[in-house]
Formats: C-alpha cells, structure tokens, sequence
C-alpha cells in the first residue's frame, strides 16, 4: 500500500468530521423543534445558538430568534460555514480532494447527497417540514456511513476517517447532553420531563437501547451515564475515545514507531476526564461544566493529530 | 445526394443521410464490418435510445466525471456530452492506426534526443535550426541531459482525422501533456452499463489495461538503481479542469496523487510529505507544464511546482514524465517536417501521413499557397498558437490580400493546409440521428517499448457543420470500439 500523504489524511479526517456534524446538527434541531413546540414558555431557539457559541454572529444578520431564522441559519445559509449544507458542501470537497483513496460509491454518494442538498435549498422550511428535512440530512449522512462501512478499504486513510468521526462524535453527543439535561433536571414538578429525555435519547437513536439497559423509571443521572459511559452504545463518548485511542495505536504501528507524546498526552487527559467523571454530585452546573472539559480535550487532541500526522514532517 | 444505408428500412438510423462526407458506421455506402452494430442500433426506437442517453448524462453527474467551471455565480460543474452512438473502427484499420502512432512516436523521440545533443538532423539541414532552436518551447536548460532509455515523450496523445476519402492522417501531436484518456475508459464503462445489448457477442479490445500499462511505463523509465521505485502524479490541484482525470489516473495507476506542495527536494531527492514523515519519490507522471514544475528552474511565480526539482531531475535521481521540453516536437512548425522526420531516423514512410502541408519557406511550398490562397488554411507558426489562423474559403478578397502581402514579406513564419472536410458519424441529437464531425486520439505510452490503447478518444463536434471537437467548443466524445 503506497504512503498516505498527509494533506489527504487531513482530507479524510475532515471528510469524517463534516458529515459527522451534518448528521449532528440535524439531531439537534430535530430534538430542539419538539421541545419548543412543547415549551409553553414560548420557543426556545436561542438554546440551540448558545449550544454552538453563535449567539452573537447570528444577531450580526438577524432580528429576532424564531424557528424560521434559526433553522434556516443552520440547514441552509451559506452564510454560516458551519450550516449543514456548508458541512456537506466541505464533506464533498474533502471527498473529491481523496477521491483517489475512497471509493468510487463513497464518493457517488456524498456527490448526489450533496446536489439534492443543494436543492433542497429551496423549499421553505417551517414546523411541518423540518423534522422531515432533518431525517433526510440523517439519512444521508448514515447511508454514506453505511456505504463506507461497506467499501472503504481499511488502510490508513480509514483510520483517519475514523478518528475525524469519532471525535466529532464524541463532541456532539455531550452537546446534545447538555442541552437536554437542564431540562431533564428540571425537577419532579415539571410534568414533560419524560417526554424530554424520551426525545433526548430518540435524537441520539438511544431510546430502545437505553430501555434495555435501565428498565424502569428512568432519572436523568442514568441518561447521562448512559450517554457518557455506556461502551455498549455506539454514541457514547466513552465509546468514541476507545474507538479513536485503537485507530490511533493502529497508525502507530503501521508506522512503525512510538506514541507521538503530544497526541497521546491529550488521549490519556480524555481518558482520564471520562474515568474520573464530574467528580462531585451531578447537577446541571457541574455537569456543564465537565461537558466541556470533555469538549476542549477533545478540540486540543485533534490539534495534536493534526501536528503529528498533517504537517508531514 | 441523398446517401442512405441500404440495409436500414426503419429504426433510428433509417433517416439517416451522411452527405457527402466519408461516414465512420457506413463508410461511403456501407461498411461490412458495423453491419451487426447497426442492425442492433436499429431495433432500438428512438425514445428507448433518448432515455437511455439521458441515464448516462445523470450517471455521469452522479460520478462527478465533471470538469469545473469556476464563474462569477461559483463552480459550476460541467459534463463532457456523451453520445451514445459508438465510433467503429475495424481490427484492420487498427492495425494500421497502431503501427503508425508508434512509428510516430519512435520518431518524435529520437528527434527529441538529437536536437538536445548532437543536432544532427539540425547540421544536415533536414529541419531548420532556427526553427528548433529559436522556437519557444525549445528548453536550453535540456541540453546534454540524458533521460532514462530515451524516452522523452512517455504518453503521447496524436491527434487523427479522416479525410473525405476515407483516409487517416495526422493533424496534431500532443507531446506535453495531453488529456481525455479517462474519458475513454469511462464512456466504455458507461456504455456497457447503458447498452450491454449493443456489444453482446461482439469482441472489442478492452481498454481497462491503460492504468497498469502506464504504471509499469512509470517503473521501467525510474532512475537507475531503483527497485521497487515510488511513482506519483503530479497534478495541479482541484481547481484545474482536467483534475478529475487526474484522480482517476492515480487510482487506476495505484499511485499516490500529489500537489507541488507535497513534494520537497533535499540534497537534490524528491521527498513526499506523507504522514510518517518524508518519503522518496522516483518518477513523477506530473500533469503540469514545464513553465510550472519549479520556480527557481523556471518561472519564479509559480505557486505549483517544487523548488529544486530540475536540479535533480538534471542530475538524474528523478524522472519526470513527460521530460522537459518535449514541447518543440508538436509544435505547429515541426509539425510539418515530422514526415522527413521520420524518414531521417527511422528510414521508412509514414504510416500515417500528415494533412498535405505546404511549408512557405520552401519556394514551392509558398507558390502552392499563393496560387491557391482561397482555398487554403493558412497558419503562422512559432511562438503564437492557434492566434492568426486565416480560412481561406472563409476570407474575405481584402482578408486575403493582406495574407498575401503577409506571406510575401516573411513566408518563413508560414505553413498552410487544405480545409480537412473530417468524417462523420451517425449522433443523437435530439429525437433524431444526424452526422457530426469527429476526430480520434490514441494514447501511446512509451517506456522500453511502446503500447497503444485500442482505440483512444473520439471526440465529437456536436454543432451542425461545425468541425471543430474541442469540449470548450461544444463538443462531446463517444466510446470507441475496435473490434478484435
């Protein structure tokens, strides 16, 4: 097998990362419109801003914060590089930067997915129909998923495409937590408390696992663990870090060489963040605060990787 | 004058009239050798044949065998058109077509060796000097460089046209670094998923060898010593309209596709940056023009190429493939004397003549021309491409006797041709079969010896009348058959 350059490593973990986030991103608008349908406190889209830190860049262009804003915002502005057509878009040119090392139908397909993307543009996106526009982003963004699972050659560059999905991954499902799990504690009086993880745990296609795993009543300490920890559940971050930590021990050895320390320093803080846990009573502060703990390790090990593997040095 | 097959009494081709023009499916009055093809054709009905054209062009944009055009409302990604209709040619006519394309390329080759070492063919006067030395692609830096086994022009794409008699000859060679190979595999591919009917039972040469042909073309030309030799091709990047052949030549070859930024030069060794650090590079198939391939060599502008390159090229620890300065071989003026050329080296006639060319710098050449001025393409040669070309048949009396006068006053800066009334075949356009002009470019590949792809791109001029096939031009290509 010929050396991977490093460029089209960077390539390939990004391929992973973008439509990771795509598929994320849907997730949570999904999740956010049956919640505020259900808020009789009005709407609240703003939590879906503040989720991503776009709070300010969105009031830069827009007046008010309402369904129509904030999801064309995120499915479909151009404007907002991190919207899901923008993350399908630099799937796609990622893909066609690597087209030589993926294969040919992951390729078809992330370029059809793209082009009905591009023309979904011009439907007019309301309460009706997003939960089905979101569906449809998921569905492309698995059945590419799905097709590389199927067809990608496990050479390096499949390492690399794994490590960009798995930590984006693990990043956004202690997103969808976060923003779920304030709600969920929200305390005994709160009557949509099970309708909130029900649809908390549905958005990361948890529900039936987490059911099997906790029968019972449910509180919202066992949601998060199980988001967390649980290594059983393909969306846990606990799950993703052991994903990342074997790919990366497989490059190692195809390379024949020792740990780069940089990368294995912030593997091991991750590690060690989801050993530890909160390390004191679970509330939504504290958990917020270990949620992104978690966020920043994750940002500073995909640095490392980039230093290590992109530079090629 | 109505020409019709006589075979056909209904189906698409029934309408079918070629003029006055020789025709790739039914020669002057039909062809043996397509009879079968066209009996096939024939069954289909027209609206089977249109949907099926149109599963192709959406096959195409699903695949993203595009070309990227980048304008003002963003990229925009274009399809070369594809007709569904095959261009025919005949295990005879290949076998000449073969022999001729390698002929020309031996030539081509040892013309390129000489005139970079001795001048032999300069010192006897067979080619001008001036017109090898003084042209602009003549690269001084080359002289005294030797290229392993001699091959300067590893992959050679040779323009080929039928006149209206029905007789090849050669219009154009591409020895820098020509394009359209992929589209030859990838309309055979499309074709036998759109139309396995058309081919069933019939043996056509295949053309899914030419990735490990050109691969092991690559290793045999590698620096000396090298086993195992590292080949990468060397592309422009995304942006570049050709990139997606690019892709699909690095696949098809097994070999890493890199950018000038990807490679560096130490102690005069090509390295890549791969992601365990940095890795020999021995032969590099690179698809950018000498100008670009190293800014300290050649033009300090370009953002492409690799600083250092030409100094280890010159010292022999890379090849790069095409060498540097193959561009004086196909060049317009050359291209004229490349019948003596032939006959200098190799002692033989070509194969493949050329389209009658009248070199003014001879006396005879230019009375022929001056007698027959309105019937002529006349064309300047030297540094200025295609700019200047004049149409005689096209041309104004006052167009002409500025040429005149032109002609007279420097007839070395002059070669001019007939108009080429170029064959025909049968092409889907809209609901019906209409002729169109076409051309062919086999691809050669040359190594230790040299091998040519059955067949090559047939491209298409898809304006009524038009003769021009460039995809800028609107022309499309077809999937071309040799028969075995």
């Amino acid at each position: 097998m010929p050396s991977l350059l490093a460029r089209f490593a960077e390539n390939i973990y990004w391929l992973g990362r973008y439509l990771e986030r795509a598929e994320n991103l849907s997730r949570i608008l999904d999740i956010n419109e049956t919640y505020a349908r259900d808020d009789a406190g009005g709407p609240s889209w703003r939590r879906v801003l503040d989720l991503y830190a776009d709070t300010e860049r969105f009031a830069a262009n827009h007046e008010t914060i309402d369904v129509h804003s904030v999801v064309w915002y995120y499915l479909f502005d151009r404007d907002n590089p991190s919207s899901i057509v923008n993350c399908i878009d630099l799937a796609r040119e990622n893909a066609r930067s690597v087209r030589h090392l993926i294969s040919t139908e992951m390729w078809t397909q992330v370029n059809v997915f793209r082009k009905e993307l591009s023309e979904m543009r011009t439907t007019k996106v309301g309460v009706a129909n997003l939960s089905g526009l979101c569906h449809q982003v998921i569905h492309g963004c698995q059945s590419f998923e799905g097709v590389a699972e199927g067809t990608f050659f496990r050479g390096e560059p499949w390492c690399f495409y794994q490590i960009g999905k798995y930590i984006e991954r693990a990043d956004q499902t202690t997103r969808i937590l976060d923003m779920g799990y304030d709600r969920l504690s929200a305390g005994e009086g709160y009557s949509g408390a099970w309708v909130d993880w029900n649809v908390l745990l549905r958005s990361v296609c948890g529900y039936h696992a987490y059911r099997s795993r906790h029968p019972g009543v449910s509180n919202p300490h066992d949601i998060a663990t199980f988001l967390l920890y649980d290594t059983e559940f393909p969306r846990a971050a606990a799950l993703c870090v052991e994903r990342i930590t074997s790919r990366l021990q497989e490059i190692e050895r195809r390379h024949m060489e020792r740990r780069k320390p940089g990368v294995e320093a912030k593997r091991r803080e991750l590690e060690f963040l989801l050993e530890t846990g909160p390390g004191r009573e679970l509330t939504p502060q504290s958990l917020h605060h270990y949620l992104d703990q978690i966020q920043i390790a994750l940002a500073a090990l995909s640095d490392e990787v980039g230093r290590a593997y992109f530079t090629g040095r | 004058m109505v020409v019709r097959d006589p075979d056909v009494k209904d189906g698409p081709l029934a309408g079918y009239d070629h003029g006055g023009f020789y025709c790739e499916m039914f020669g002057r009055n039909g062809l043996a050798h397509t009879a079968d093809i066209r009996r096939r054709l024939n069954k289909l009905d027209s609206s089977g044949l249109r949907r099926r054209a149109k599963a192709a062009e959406r096959e195409l944009y699903n695949l993203g065998i595009t070309f990227t055009v980048y304008a003002q409302a963003g990229a925009i990604d274009r399809i070369l058109p594809f007709d569904v209709i095959p261009r025919v040619i005949s295990a005879r006519e290949w076998v000449q077509l073969e022999s001729g394309v390698k002929q020309r390329v031996a030539a081509i080759n040892l013309f390129l060796h000489d005139v970079y070492h001795d001048q032999k063919i300069l010192k006897d006067n067979v080619v001008p000097a001036d017109l090898v030395l003084g042209n602009d692609n003549y690269r001084e830096e080359m002289h005294g460089v030797s290229v392993p086994k001699g091959a300067y022009v590893h992959i050679c794409g040779t323009d080929i046209v039928r006149d209206g008699k029905g007789t090849f000859r050669v219009l154009e060679d591409n020895g820098r670094t020509p394009s359209g190979v992929s589209y030859v595999i990838e309309n055979r591919h499309l074709m036998m998923r759109a139309f396995p009917d058309l081919s069933e039972g019939i043996a056509i040469r295949d053309v899914d060898e030419y990735g490990a042909q050109l691969m092991r073309t690559m290793q045999t030309v590698a620096p000396g010593g090298a086993t195992d030799p590292t080949v990468v091709l060397l592309s422009p990047g995304k942006f570049n309209s050709a990139y997606f052949e690019h892709v699909f030549l690095a696949r098809e070859m097994g070999a890493p596709l890199v950018e000038g930024q990807a490679l560096v030069v130490e102690n005069d060794k090509v390295y890549m940056r791969a992601t365990s650090g940095l890795e020999r590079v021995h032969v590099i198939y690179r698809r950018l023009n000498d100008d670009f391939l190293d800014p300290i060599a050649f033009n300090p502008e370009s953002m492409l190429g690799v600083p250092g390159l030409f100094e280890a090229y010159r010292k022999g620890k890379v090849t790069l493939a095409n060498a540097i300065g193959t561009g004086v071989a196909d060049d317009k003026a050359v291209y004229a004397y490349l019948p003596r050329i032939i006959r200098y080296y190799l002692d033989q006639d070509p194969i493949i003549e050329n389209v009658p060319t009248n070199i003014c710098r001879e006396p005879d050449g230019l009375k022929n021309t001056l007698d027959n001025l309105d019937q002529l393409v006349v064309k300047p040669v030297g540094e200025s491409g295609g700019y200047g070309v004049v149409i005689g048949p096209r041309a104004s009396k006052r167009q002409l006797a500025e040429l005149r006068a032109k002609l007279k006053a420097d007839p070395d800066n002059f070669i001019s041709q007939p108009v080429v009334n170029l064959s025909v075949c049968p092409t889907l356009v809209g609901r019906a079969v209409e002729p169109r002009h076409v051309d062919l470019r086999p691809f050669a590949l040359t190594g230790d010896s040299t091998w040519v792809l059955p067949g090559g791109l047939s491209r298409v001029a898809l304006r009524r009348g038009s003769l021009i096939v460039n995809s800028s031009q609107g022309g499309g290509s077809k999937d071309t058959w040799v028969l075995a």
